[in-house]
């Protein structure tokens, strides 16, 4: 859930979603759910020029499992709070909680 | 037409069996009657026959429904094209018709008048763009859209045949001749007796509930004329003569002057009558498409039963299917003017229902609103124009009907309520905890930022709140019969969200489930976790080894097992400030009139935190004994020489007692030199006073920036509260310990003694310098201070000195500790400053009058800061 609680806060942003097909669609992200499956708005195709078949395309639903990697504006990322919640995460999944021993 | 005046056509080679309620008949009685041409000409008329008789209905449907799809419901422009395609834009029709219907359902708004962009099937007119001015006549022309029928088609002209002949006879009847014509009609029944549907558009749920439709309407004296139901008079005919009806009693003989009783008024229930639903709102769509489907099939049933029956029992059936029909304020209005030779037109649009406001008759006839008074005119085209609205809202919102049966929503309501709960992963009793701890960064993000960002920021237990909520206002919107149905409903969601909760509860809780004999194992997802692609198996022997090792190699002196157990030591600080920060929220609130449990919870809070206090001090290891001369860095230092060691000293400082601060800024001071921001910060010892271009690499450079930004705030914040003996002491013990000399050559090392410096002088001005003993150890100190300085102001300045790294170099902090340095020295230590630095202070002047104004300024007042300490001003050297 981290990755999903994450990836909730970039909703409104602009991001780059880069398939595992290479293809590489910048756009405003609509919405995001826990498989990581990703609508995109406005979206332009960053390598057009290889990928022309997307740009008559405004809108997009991206299934999860075929996104490689998705840029992000540094800015908008609170670093120190996702190492916090990455160390809950850690802990929840080791099925106890945070403990100093 | 066959020899006898039989339409020889087969039923369903007539139109407007499926579209045109009560008004569309094929075959007019009255056609061969009147031939008379339409004395008005009124082309307005002529338009409603058209469109209204369902021309259309007799294409054949089913192969019209994916016309849509296929071409598109606009016609193709280029702009309704556009470059995308409108792949979405089927997907966005529907989202729009539901958004409507929620909001129908929510709010009961002022019906919007803008359509949506795309409407799935775009009717020719919505039927009310002209009412906004109302001098405007309606024209009374039917919106084929709003009776479910297809919109006009040109190919409807191809087939005219007994359309054309009924239609301009129909509305050129007077009353002598219809008596004539039922006269002459009597003995020659008429099989085309046409079923009838009930308009179910023209119901809207309100009107629906609020007249119970069997009652009969009483008459309006004044009004008593031939009623509109002369349309069919050859229907009532046999019902007469047989006597079924007796109420009917006035029909034959029609005499075209007293009152008349209109048939139509008994508004009999038909005997399929229309089941009343105990629904909501929402399930007046469904109860719309039921009554389609029903009207279907009673016209189904007709068909079949016409032939035997030649209408005799069925007649009533025939006028009153819809007796709601006539429900509204307004009664049949006989025309006022009965002058015989006006001509009369049969009820020519959904006209019958009469809003609150309009208390005024039914106007059947556009002659009629000419002979309105102003204000009923107006409230009369209001009221149509709402109606028109209304009619045509709840005809876009019918185009999604009966796509899914009532166990359908069910279900999908239910999988939904599922995913709800388990998103929040039962919100209700674990409440904001389980929530902080699954969407942890969501939830802090969101309150960090502060986004008002509707739907996403809700957290989901509210969400489903929320969704739950909008059902009950629903539900309350849903007029009085349907209240007990609600409540109902309200209760067996509720069970259902009980029963989903239950269920996920029950899911089983081991994520995989090996069955024996397979080569696999099968895992099972939920929405909080997505099924495992990837499944390491780590046993527990393959675990790291403990620190038990990595210690004793970290005494050999490596590095990396070090850096290792640092790392691990950072978050064992990390987690145990998590857990204390989660504490501290749920401290339980104290006030003085707390009952015992609360207080004693608040102890048992109390002294948790305080484990907790303890817990993170043996973490940070400050305490841990300083080994002189050791290869390794004490362990408190070598934390901090980690950038997350010194992101988590302003967090932990905010739970340490003033005790443990001071001691942590002990320990620091007495440790400067070992300070990775000092040490590795130093200039190269051989480089000369004025070497150019030291300057530290960029990992160094940002080290210090962050040991800036995050260690020294805390420390500042608790030294400029600090009393003068802890200052004093905590000088005396850098003097000692450290090399000052290197001290004031680092950015990190001065800002330290500047800390100190600045601080006494403070202190010495708000209380002057009263002669304690604390104030003679300063004096010492600081002397002891100053002449380490002086020697070593030469490189004090960062960079070269040559006039290009002046430009861009950071000095602030420098002229600062002169600054503060200058304040508190003597007359004669404050020239012997000046003289230190006087070569740098004219650079520094002579280069800002190169730079751009505002450089210059920044420059020329870090300088500043420093000459009017001790009395000076740079404008004197101007």
């Amino acid at each position: 859930m981290l990755f999903y609680s994450f990836f909730k806060t970039q909703i409104g942003n602009e991001v780059e979603v880069e398939l595992k097909n290479d293809i590489r669609i910048k756009g405003t992200l609509k919405s995001i759910d826990q498989y990581l499956n990703v609508k995109l708005d406005d979206i332009q195709v960053t390598n057009e020029d290889k990928y022309p078949h997307l740009s008559a395309v405004t809108s997009t639903f991206i299934r999860g499992s075929t996104v490689r990697y998705i840029h992000l504006n540094a800015s908008t990322v609170d670093t120190a709070l996702l190492q916090d919640a990455t160390r809950r995460e850690h802990h929840a999944n080791m099925g106890k909680a945070p403990s100093g021993s | 037409m066959s020899f006898f005046g039989f339409d020889t056509t087969l039923p369903r080679d007539r139109g407007h069996q499926t579209a045109a309620p009560g008004f569309g008949q094929t075959q007019d009685a009255f056609a061969g009657l009147s031939s008379r041409p339409d004395a008005f000409g009124e082309s307005d008329t002529l338009d409603f026959e058209e469109t209204y008789d369902g021309l259309g209905d007799q294409l054949d449907e089913t192969d019209d429904a994916f016309n849509d799809d296929t071409f598109g419901e606009a016609p193709a422009t280029q702009q309704s094209i556009g470059k995308d395609f409108d792949f979405a834009g089927r997907t966005a029709q529907m989202s729009n018709v539901l958004q409507e219907e929620g909001l129908l359902h929510a709010v009961r708004q002022p019906p919007r008048r803008a359509s949506p962009p795309k409407p799935v099937a775009k009717p020719r007119r919505t039927g009310y763009e002209s009412y906004a001015e109302s001098s405007y006549i309606p024209k009374l022309e039917a919106d084929a859209s709003i009776w479910g029928t297809a919109p006009k088609k040109p190919a409807q002209e191809a087939q005219p045949s007994n359309q054309s002949a009924s239609a301009p006879a129909r509305k050129m009847m007077s009353v002598e001749e219809v008596e004539a014509m039922m006269r002459a009609q009597a003995s020659q029944p008429q099989p085309q007796t046409q079923p009838v549907r009930p308009p179910p558009q023209q119901l809207p749920p309100t009107m629906q509930y609020d007249f119970p439709p069997s009652q009969p309407t009483p008459q309006q004296p004044g009004f008593a004329g031939p009623p509109q139901i002369l349309q069919r008079p050859q229907q009532q005919i046999p019902d007469q003569r047989q006597g079924t009806t007796q109420r009917h009693p006035v029909q034959a003989e029609l005499p075209g002057q007293g009152v008349h009783q209109p048939q139509i008024l008994q508004r009999q229930r038909p005997e399929h009558s229309q089941p009343r639903h105990g629904g909501t709102p929402s399930q007046h769509g469904i109860q719309f498409q039921q009554q389609q489907q029903q009207a279907q099939h009673r016209q189904q049933q007709q068909q079949q039963q016409q032939p035997p029956q030649q209408g005799a029992p069925l007649q009533p059936r025939q006028i009153l299917q819809n007796p709601n029909r006539l429900s509204g304020h307004g009664q049949p209005l006989a025309p006022q003017y009965r002058n015989q030779d006006m001509p009369r037109v049969p009820p020519t649009g959904p006209s019958h229902h009469r809003g609150p406001s309009y208390q005024g008759p039914v106007i059947t006839n556009p002659q009629q609103i000419l002979n309105l008074s102003e204000e009923d005119r107006a409230a009369y085209l209001a009221e149509e124009a709402k109606r028109a609205k209304r009619n045509h809202k709840i005809y876009l919102l019918s185009q999604g009907n009966h796509l899914m049966t009532p166990q359908d929503k069910n279900f999908i309501t239910r999988i939904q309520l599922q995913q709800l709960v388990t998103a929040t992963g039962g919100a209700d009793e674990a409440g904001g905890e389980s929530l902080l701890a699954e969407d942890f960064y969501y939830q802090v993000y969101a309150q960090i930022r502060g986004a008002s960002r509707q739907h996403p920021n809700q957290p989901a237990n509210q969400f489903a709140q929320t969704y739950l909520f909008q059902t009950g206002g629903r539900f309350g919107m849903s007029g009085r019969r349907q209240q007990r149905g609600g409540d109902n409903h309200m209760q067996r969601m509720e069970q259902q969200v009980q029963r989903a909760v239950e269920a996920a509860k029950l899911k089983p809780k081991n994520k995989q489930l090996v069955i024996e004999g397979s080569l696999g194992k099968i895992s099972f997802s939920n929405s909080k976790t997505p099924k495992p692609l990837l499944n390491i198996k780590r046993s527990e022997d393959s675990r790291p080894p403990s620190a038990g090792p990595r210690v004793s190699r970290a005494k050999n002196g490596s590095t990396i097992p070090d850096r290792k157990v640092a790392l691990r030591d950072l978050e064992k600080i990390y987690d145990t400030l998590m857990v204390l920060e989660d504490h501290e929220r749920r401290m339980p609130r104290l006030r003085e009139d707390s009952d015992a449990a609360v207080v004693q919870s608040h102890m048992e809070w109390t002294q948790q935190m305080e484990s907790l206090n303890q817990r993170l001090w043996t973490e940070l290891k400050v305490m841990e004994p300083i080994i002189p001369n050791s290869t390794t860095a004490h362990p408190f230092i070598a934390l901090l020489s980690h950038p997350k060691g010194k992101k988590a000293i302003p967090r932990v400082f905010r739970h340490l007692s003033e005790q443990q601060r001071v001691t942590i800024l002990t320990m620091l001071v007495i440790q400067l030199d070992g300070l990775d921001v000092i040490s590795a910060a130093l200039p190269p010892a051989s480089a000369g006073p004025h070497a150019d271009a030291i300057v530290p690499s960029a990992s160094v450079r940002d080290e210090v920036e962050l040991f800036a930004m995050s260690v020294i705030p805390p420390l500042f914040t608790y030294v400029s509260d600090a009393p003068l003996h802890i200052v004093v002491g905590l000088l005396g013990l850098a003097l000692d310990r450290t090399n000052i000399s290197n001290l004031i050559r680092t950015k990190i090392g001065l800002g330290i003694l500047t800390m100190f410096v600045s601080r006494a002088e403070l202190i010495r001005q708000a209380q002057g310098a009263a002669g304690s003993s604390d104030w003679d150890v300063w004096t010492s100190h600081y002397d002891r201070l100053f002449d380490e300085a002086e020697s070593e102001l030469p490189f004090i300045f960062p960079g070269g000195s040559n006039a290009a790294s002046l430009k861009e170099v950071d000095d602030v902090h420098v002229w600062q500790f002169l600054a503060a340095m200058g304040v508190g020295a003597s007359p004669d230590q404050q020239q012997r400053l000046v003289l230190g630095v006087k070569e740098r202070v004219m650079e520094t002047v002579a280069v800002s009058k190169a730079l751009p104004a505002d450089l210059a300024a920044k420059r020329l007042g870090n300088v500043n800061l420093f000459m009017r300490a001790i009395g000076l001003d740079v404008e004197l050297l101007g």
